[in-house]
């Protein structure tokens, strides 16, 4: 095919999109909803699944120790916990570390009573756990041993996130299947009006010995144009939106700050892939109607 | 260059519209193509082009089987013909240049070449300097010229036009019949199809008659546009002679019977 050939073509494609112009927009508009809310969907995904492995980071759990403890047992305790299977490796502190983060935390004032024996507070180990899974489990086993008060319990926020996280990738995945369908409804009867607007024009083709795929470019480009318009315009909403959600979300739940992605982080894949999708979508509409049509009507050339 | 055999054609519907045709069209003929409404003409230049796949029988264009070309080879055996429409075809919002350089970009020809041969065709079918006007600025004449230098642009072997009278009055009508005939001169198979029995006893030339889907005649007129180029004896078809009707009423010349086996690039005729 020569180089004006393919000029030609990609012509024609931006050709199609100005004449049917309404209809490039309806696909657009209805492209660029269901791209927002996969868009939405996959970041709200990503973003739980971020602060799931922070959790994950933080594999760490908290043995406080009984205060009345005294500093030579709780040492003793140390080689017992890391002999467990689960225990990767332990760090001991002693009740005037905690206390002394208590004050960098909370203010010197309030603590100052609190120094030598008036300090309340029990050593603690900080344990870091090979798998968190067994967390419960390994949590129990640490609660029977002497001198242990507490364990510290992050199971349940990781339990909750991984079915918040399990519920919006179903929910997501349903609600962009349906949406994809209905886009490529809307892509395929545009891209059909189109060639139906355009029949005078295929028949004229095939009968001088256009191959179908020549044919097939142009609608091809169209869909794509579209589909790509959309995923850009998508990203655009979805990305200046991004920073003041996340941003009031962290308002209200602390941990979602740190823990979640940020614009910087996110803004080339989301580009990339909701330009991907966009034009998958588009040129999925495309062929299913082109197929259909050229096979059909569209191969008529006499046409009596 | 076109050879039916014993070529029927039943519609999925169980019309049948064509019934055991045999005939062979040489290089360089000028047929025409003649019968009442419904007895199968469209579906006998729908065969050719490949527009409709013969149910039974042999037909062969240009060496090429039509029965067993593959789908994507079909494009290229169009490209070796040209089509004239009876309702001109051509684009409203496209310009004479672009409707006839529209046949080049369908099949990828370079912008260079577009630009010299359209201007050379548009010379041939007489329309220099119409390049920049519109289909719709143009009589109904002019307009069956821009759509014959469409299908000539594209230097076919054979062209077929499908009543290409049938939307314009009767001067220009001559007018268009003298270019097939001019076209064919230059060594380009022509076959018109059309119901016009003024135009075919003017220009003469070998006259193929369908009626019910059968061959009914093939036969000759000889005129001052078409002297002496009598047409092959259709094979099978004993009962050849011209019909007792209009079609082999004869102008300036007699209606001859078919010979054998095409001989007519080597009688000259309109060579």
């Amino acid at each position: 095919m020569s180089f004006s050939s393919i000029l030609y073509l990609i012509k024609e494609g931006f050709r199609n999109i100005y004449n049917h112009r309404m209809m490039s927009l309806a696909s657009v508009v209805v492209l660029v909803s269901c791209l927002i809310i996969t868009g939405s969907a996959a970041l709200i995904s990503v973003n739980v699944n971020s602060i799931i492995s922070s959790i994950g980071d933080e594999d760490q759990i908290t043995v406080y120790l009984k205060p009345e403890l005294s500093d030579l047992d709780s040492i003793k305790l140390g080689p017992e916990l890391s002999a467990l299977r689960n225990v990767d490796s332990y760090k001991y502190r002693s009740r005037d570390d905690v206390l002394k983060d208590y004050k960098k935390s909370l203010g010197d004032d309030i603590f100052e009573a609190m120094q030598g024996k008036g300090n309340p507070f029990g050593n603690e180990y900080k344990l870091k756990l090979r798998d968190l899974s067994k967390y419960n489990e390994t949590a129990a086993l640490i609660q029977k041993m002497d001198g242990v008060d507490t364990v510290s319990d992050r199971s349940d926020v990781a339990g909750k996130l991984t079915k918040l996280n399990y519920f919006v990738t179903v929910v997501g995945l349903w609600v962009v299947l349906v949406l994809a369908v209905v886009t490529l409804f809307i892509i395929s009867n545009t891209i059909k009006m189109t060639m139906y607007s355009r029949r005078f024009e295929i028949s004229i083709m095939k009968s001088v010995g256009a191959t179908n795929t020549f044919i097939r470019i142009p609608f091809i480009i169209e869909a794509m144009v579209i589909g790509l318009a959309s995923g850009l315009i998508s990203s655009a909403v979805i990305l200046s939106l991004y920073e003041p959600v996340r941003g009031a979300a962290a308002g209200v739940i602390s941990m979602i700050g740190p823990a979640t992605q940020t614009a910087e982080q996110i803004w080339l894949p989301t580009l990339l892939v909701m330009s991907a999708i966009g034009m998958a979508i588009g040129l999925s509409g495309a062929v299913i109607s082109m197929v259909r049509y050229l096979n059909k009507e569209g191969g008529a050339i006499l046409g009596k | 260059m076109i050879h039916l055999e014993n070529v029927s054609k039943v519609y999925p519907n169980g019309t049948e519209a064509l019934n055991n045709i045999t005939l062979d069209i040489g290089k360089g003929e000028f047929v025409f193509i003649v019968g009442p409404s419904g007895a199968g003409k469209s579906t006998f230049l729908k065969l050719l082009i490949r527009e409709e796949k013969a149910t039974f029988g042999k037909l062969s264009v240009n060496g090429r089987d039509l029965i067993n070309i593959k789908k994507r080879k079909i494009p290229y055996l169009r490209r070796t013909m040209g089509i004239v429409f009876q309702d001109f075809r051509l684009i409203d919002k496209m310009t004479v240049f672009d409707n006839v350089a529209f046949a080049m970009r369908a099949i990828g020809e370079p912008e260079k070449s577009i630009k010299k041969r359209v201007g050379t065709v548009l010379k041939i079918v007489g329309l220099e300097g119409t390049e920049n006007r519109r289909p719709r600025e143009l009589s109904g004449g002019e307009q069956q010229r821009v759509s014959l230098a469409r299908a000539l642009v594209n230097r076919p072997e054979i062209l077929i036009a499908d009543e290409p009278t049938g939307n314009i009055d009767p001067e220009l009508s001559f007018e268009i019949m003298k270019m097939l005939v001019a076209v064919n001169r230059r060594g380009t198979t022509v076959i018109v199809v059309t119901h016009e029995h003024e135009l075919v006893r003017k220009f003469g030339g070998r006259v193929i008659r369908i009626a019910e889907g059968e061959l009914d005649s093939d036969y000759f007129i000889s005129t001052k546009y078409n002297p002496q180029k009598p047409a092959p004896k259709p094979a099978g078809d004993e009962s050849a002679a011209p019909p007792d009707d209009d079609d082999k009423q004869q102008t300036d010349g007699s209606a001859e019977k078919p010979e054998q086996n095409g001989s007519s690039d080597k009688e000259g005729g309109q060579q």
